[in-house]
């Protein structure tokens, strides 16, 4: 790993602890225990590679910290779904179906795609994140149709996650497009939309959320 | 290339809807949902209804001496004061009328509404509307389309009673010697009572499918809201 993309890797590290020190702060790590243990991940695998890359900055590593990282996404749309819809029954029985659908669409693309590997990633990545991207959405189209109160810090993490995604996805498309001769500009471009969005994350973690005492009740939790 | 574009249209949408998405207004819509326990929250709404048709019957009658007492200009300020206090009231039900639509899409169940009758009504379009919804609610199958009808039964009933209050102060402004303005207001008031009484029911068997089906979801959907910035 080269000097500028080393320094990236490690100020995305310091964003993550900052957005976790936040989290802890303000009490938001079990508002969605899925983007915990999503950030967790993150700061594991970067440390890990950053640190030991002797060892885990390799093509195998990177699959593997990829898939635990789709999955954790798929996670955290699907709690923020059930947390904002848990409580009313007849609106989570509607976003039931639409987030089973397009996770068996997903499910069925992604085995389409297999066996996955570093050489194609641009094949079955993209599928992955558009999954995520799909979930997301989806529960964002539900939650503004039944007016559902969601909290600041749930739509902080989807609006950050979504617009990283289709970097994410676009910088994949180019990859394909141009071969891997541009993978170091592209894997840049990617970090800083990573450190881009780890910084918006923590800025909304840190953030004190105003709406709550205004509209709460006497003798709430506030 | 397609997962490309699918990514792009969804983030858009995504980006579109939570960024118009307004936090405060939705718990607004929520807080008769949230704050109260549904016996309170009908006691209050109950209070309000009557206390609305109070002030409004007040002003008419005040009206109606003073036009009897050959008072003509301030039979009409009167009157204009029992049109306002009908147009603030009828602002209140149509807000709330949105908020119980919202709402009643959440819940699995409503308890049921008779069907619409033109019956309590007095003013013509109000009765005819009333007997069609009548005949529509027949052709529905479930309770929460039958609720949602009844809601939009009210909305437009408000709306007409509103138009047909200024239609008539207009006409007493214009000839205060006519006895027919103030005969179409008092009808208007008569109607909007009864909408009233229909709007109480509506709110009373939404509280009751809340109750039934709750069981502590808003306690934490409260707690859930409330606690996200320790």
């Amino acid at each position: 790993m080269s000097d500028l993309p080393l320094l990236i890797a490690h100020l995305v590290k310091l964003g993550l602890v900052a957005l976790l020190a936040g989290m802890v702060f303000r009490g938001r790590l079990g508002l969605c225990w899925a983007f915990t243990l999503y950030v967790a991940a993150v700061l594991v695998g970067n440390s890990l590679a950053t640190l030991v890359p002797q060892r885990f900055f390799t093509h195998s590593f990177w699959m593997l910290k990829q898939g635990v990282y789709d999955l954790l996404k798929m996670a955290i749309a699907i709690e923020l779904a059930w947390r904002a819809f848990a409580a009313f029954p007849g609106a989570w029985r509607t976003a039931r179906v639409v987030l089973l659908a397009l996770l068996a669409v997903s499910t069925l693309s992604l085995a389409g795609l297999t066996p996955a590997s570093y050489n194609t990633l641009w094949q079955w990545q993209p599928a992955a994140v558009t999954a995520s991207v799909w979930l997301l959405t989806a529960t964002a189209l539900l939650v503004v149709f039944y007016q559902v109160p969601i909290g600041e810090w749930q739509r902080a993490i989807m609006l950050g996650l979504a617009p990283y995604l289709l970097v994410f996805v676009t910088l994949l498309s180019l990859l394909r497009r141009l071969g891997w001769t541009v993978l170091e500009q592209i894997s840049l471009i990617d970090q800083l939309a990573y450190l881009g969005l780890v910084l918006f994350w923590a800025f909304a973690a840190w953030r004190k959320d105003e709406t709550r005492f205004a509209a709460g009740p006497a003798g709430s939790h506030a | 290339m397609l997962e490309l574009v699918l990514s792009s249209v969804g983030c858009a949408a995504l980006c579109y809807t939570l960024g118009r998405y307004n936090r405060t207004l939705a718990l607004q819509r929520w807080q008769f949902v949230l704050n109260a326990p549904e016996e309170r929250a009908l006691e209050t709404l109950r209070r309000r209804v009557e206390l609305d048709s109070a002030l409004a019957r007040q002003a008419l009658d005040a009206a109606e001496r003073a036009r009897d007492a050959k008072r003509p200009s301030d039979a009409l300020t009167v009157l204009r004061v029992a049109l306002a206090v009908l147009e603030e009231a009828g602002a209140d039900r149509l807000t709330r009328l949105r908020a119980m639509a919202v709402y009643s899409r959440m819940v699995r169940a409503i308890r049921p509404l008779p069907a619409p009758s033109p019956a309590p009504f007095r003013g013509a379009p109000l009765k005819a509307m009333a007997a069609f919804a009548g005949l529509v609610h027949g052709f529905l199958v479930g309770t929460q389309e039958r609720f949602r009808l009844w809601l939009v039964l009210m909305g437009l009933g408000v709306r007409i009673v509103l138009h047909g209050g200024r239609r008539a102060v207009d006409g007493a402004l214009r000839e205060p010697a006519n006895a027919r303005p103030w005969a179409a207001f008092v009808e208007g008031l008569s109607d909007f009572e009864a909408l009233d009484a229909s709007h109480l029911a509506a709110f009373e068997a939404l509280a009751a499918s809340l109750a039934a089906v709750d069981r502590g979801g808003r306690q934490e959907l409260w707690e859930r809201i409330a606690g996200d910035s320790r």
